[in-house]
């Protein structure tokens, strides 16, 4: 099954707090997080206030990083050539406003072993303070429901994946807590993540006197995170978007991109004819693009 | 192919060609067809006999051909005798190519099981069911891992006068049925039994096998959920009663589960059950979805995560309305497009994800671009900037819908039948989730 990744709600704290990662075992299976209540993420929706933006990169070739605060952390964006939907948004979006983003984690281990989780949207656009609040709300609640399901399985001593199943949980939900469980080899932080729920509920309820018992203060989070795009620019998935990208760039009159010109850019790219070849397989493969006729290809 | 291989087929095409071709220059076609061509020798030999001028393919009929009992056919056979009973016969008109060609088809039986077969040149056959007959030269293909008979122009059918055969009862699933909830029902599953409501009911006479019937369908809901049936014969059904259904079976149709009650289905009356899902909506998580592969008229809600290519303005077939690529339809070729407005999303509710295709009506609903003024903008500044506006438009939109959903290996979608964008009471489902944290801690 290829079905598209669940994009999960979570707050910064707990993006943030993760450190295990599941790399794909073949070229081309998602890589995902697991972060310590136990989502096992590949993909991610995310919403706050953008807070920071600069553009690392050029003019013609912007590489954005930005900040995205939500109740108890922020996010940390980037977004590169292989999003141009989001570098385009990014461009136009006003510093401080409410924004909401769809994209791929990313994570990246310093020198000394301290790992980062960044987000790259493929959509970020602004959003009203409501639709902020409505997804506080519910990510809040799905904060809640890993908190307490992990709580349960702590509760019930050996468990195995097929006894939470059982006990009504999903296969994913089922895999994620066992395998945080298993592997963080301590018991996740339930007062960094009761304090985001309580800060969450504070936003959403200013007049009830929301009070969890902990106190304000949450600032585990890193400062600053540099992440080094194009370090593997040409790793596959990066080379998958690029060429659809130009697909649809190349793609005057709707017939689909002549090869000979999809080949002589993607040389320009420094996407050799061998791999673009195999690119373009794939993508057939995955049924993104088709060959109208020998000569061009187009995106479906 | 070495060489010294090719003998026993060399000596069998000179039987065909005698004297048409030398050895040494057929030994140097199926050579040529064979190891330059890769060509399989079944089709080689062919090939050869047609290129030389032979004539009669009936001699063509490598070796003797085996007798088989229809439980032991592998589906590969290519020259087989089967003696057998026609269970069904159907005489049919096909179109090949364009052109009109009568074919037999049906099923046959003996004592250790049934296969369908064709017979693709009758001329003026005529198959009686319940009579035994040998078939000849047949060749199998398996179909969805089941093996057929074919009859083709070196088959014959003979009558088998005097020769009986019993056809065992009709073999039923080792399996007994499983008790099940609606809700719970899955593609794929075989015999069930559920209790439920008939919400609906309808009669429809069909041509089955030849045959006019009358079917009954309808929908049946329990406290979980709800699934389309289908009675193959009359029993005696009423909207509002409430039923029992052993041995029904679960056929689906594109991934949506639908439930059926053949001749081995036992129906009784139980008392009447009423807390029966609503069925104006059945609501479902996208992981719920997932799981069940397909259903009617489900209800799911999330957030417009995504659109894809193919929304905005499009083209659709006059003659079969299908969207149309490049100006023409995969079917009728250059047609002069009707346009239209669509969407083509993801829908994602935390769950799981779902693609969603929502027609003209919603996507004005959701967007508040109508098809007219995004012909207008399309003719200022391009159809790609319509595609870009209801993107910024639709994403991020908490929307419900309602509509069937199937699966395929890029997951479930669903074709939107009606959408509304979700507005819900913040701050009392926040004081709902502080009450319960609260209460836990």
């Amino acid at each position: 099954m290829n079905a598209r990744e669940t994009a999960w709600r979570v707050f910064a704290t707990e993006l943030n707090s993760t450190t295990l990662e599941i790399k794909a075992a073949e070229e081309k299976a998602p890589s995902y997080i697991v972060t310590p209540l136990g989502a096992k993420i590949n993909r991610v929706l995310i919403a706050g206030v953008m807070t920071e933006k600069e553009n690392i990169g050029s003019e013609e070739e912007p590489m954005w990083k930005a900040r995205i605060q939500d109740v108890s952390g922020s996010f940390y964006i980037n977004v590169g050539k292989f999003q141009p939907e989001a570098s385009a948004a990014i461009a136009d979006i006003e510093i401080p406003s409410f924004v909401a983003a769809v994209g791929r984690v990313r994570t990246y281990t310093t020198d000394d072993q301290r790992v980062f989780v960044s987000v790259r949207p493929e959509h970020i656009i602004p959003i009203s303070e409501t639709v902020r609040n409505e997804w506080i709300l519910e990510t809040a609640k799905s904060t809640w429901k890993r908190l307490t399901d992990t709580k349960k399985v702590l509760g019930m001593g050996d468990a195995t994946e097929q006894d939470l199943v059982k006990a009504g949980m999903s296969p994913t939900e089922a895999f994620g807590i066992t395998y945080a469980l298993d592997n963080y080899g301590q018991m996740p932080d339930s007062a960094l993540y009761l304090k985001t729920i309580q800060a969450a509920l504070r936003m959403l309820l200013p007049d009830r006197d929301v009070d969890l018992g902990f106190p304000e203060d949450l600032s585990d989070e890193p400062d600053e995170i540099e992440l080094p795009e194009g370090s593997n620019a040409n790793n596959s998935a990066q080379m998958e978007d690029l060429i659809l990208n130009l697909l649809e760039e190349l793609d005057t009159d709707g017939k689909g991109a002549p090869r000979e010109e999809l080949e002589r850019r993607a040389e320009s790219e420094g996407i050799s004819s061998i791999e673009l070849e195999e690119v373009t397989n794939i993508l057939m493969d995955k049924g993104l693009v088709y060959e109208p006729n020998l000569r061009y290809l187009k995106r479906i | 192919m070495e060489i010294e291989e090719l003998t026993p087929h060399i000596e069998e095409i000179q039987r065909v060609l005698g004297d048409k071709i030398d050895e040494e220059q057929l030994r140097a076609e199926l050579d040529k067809y064979l190891n330059e061509y890769h060509v399989n020798i079944d089709a080689a030999k062919r090939s050869i006999i047609r290129k030389y001028g032979g004539s009669d393919t009936s001699t063509f009929v490598t070796g003797n051909s085996l007798v088989k009992k229809i439980a032991d056919l592998s589906g590969t056979e290519q020259n087989v005798d089967i003696t057998a009973k026609v269970v069904f016969v159907d005489n049919k008109e096909i179109t090949v190519k364009g052109l009109p060609k009568k074919i037999i088809s049906g099923i046959i039986g003996d004592e250790t099981g049934t296969v369908s077969f064709t017979v693709w040149e009758p001329g003026s056959m005529v198959l009686t069911k319940g009579s035994v007959y040998v078939f000849r030269n047949c060749y199998c293909k398996l179909w969805n891992d089941k093996a057929q008979v074919h009859i083709g122009n070196r088959g014959k059918v003979e009558a088998a006068e005097g020769v009986k055969i019993e056809l065992p009862e009709r073999q039923i699933t080792a399996a007994s049925p499983t008790e099940i909830k609606i809700g719970n029902i899955k593609d794929g599953m075989g015999s069930v039994t559920v209790t439920g409501k008939v919400m609906s009911i309808e009669s429809k006479e069909i041509v089955a096998r030849g045959e006019p019937k009358t079917v009954f369908s309808g929908i049946i809901a329990d406290d979980t959920g709800k699934i389309q049936f289908s009675a193959w014969s009359d029993f005696g059904i009423k909207e509002g009663e409430s039923l029992c259904i052993a041995n029904a079976y679960i056929r689906s149709w594109k991934g949506i589960p639908q439930l059926n009650m053949g001749d081995r289905c036992e129906i009784s009356r139980v008392d009447a059950i009423d807390n029966v899902v609503d069925t104006s909506e059945n609501r479902k998580t996208v992981d719920e979805i997932s799981r069940i592969g397909g259903g009617l008229d489900i209800t799911l809600e999330g957030l417009i995560v995504d659109v894809r290519q193919g929304s905005g303005i499009i083209r659709r077939c006059p003659q079969c309305n299908r969207s149309m690529l490049n100006g023409a339809c995969t079917t009728h070729g250059m047609v002069e497009g009707i346009m239209d407005l669509r969407l083509k999303v993801v829908i994602d509710d935390g769950t799981g994800a779902i693609g969603a295709i929502i027609n003209r009506a919603d996507t004005e609903k959701l967007t508040g671009v109508t098809l007219q003024a995004a012909q207008g903008l399309a003719a200022v500044k391009g159809e790609a900037v319509v595609g870009r506006e209801i993107t910024s438009k639709a994403l991020m939109k908490r929307v419900r819908v309602t509509g069937n959903v199937m699966s395929d290996d890029y997951g479930p979608s669903i074709i939107v039948k009606s959408i509304e964008k979700v507005e819900f009471d913040l701050e009392a489902e926040a004081s709902k989730l502080l009450d319960e944290v609260e209460a836990a801690i």
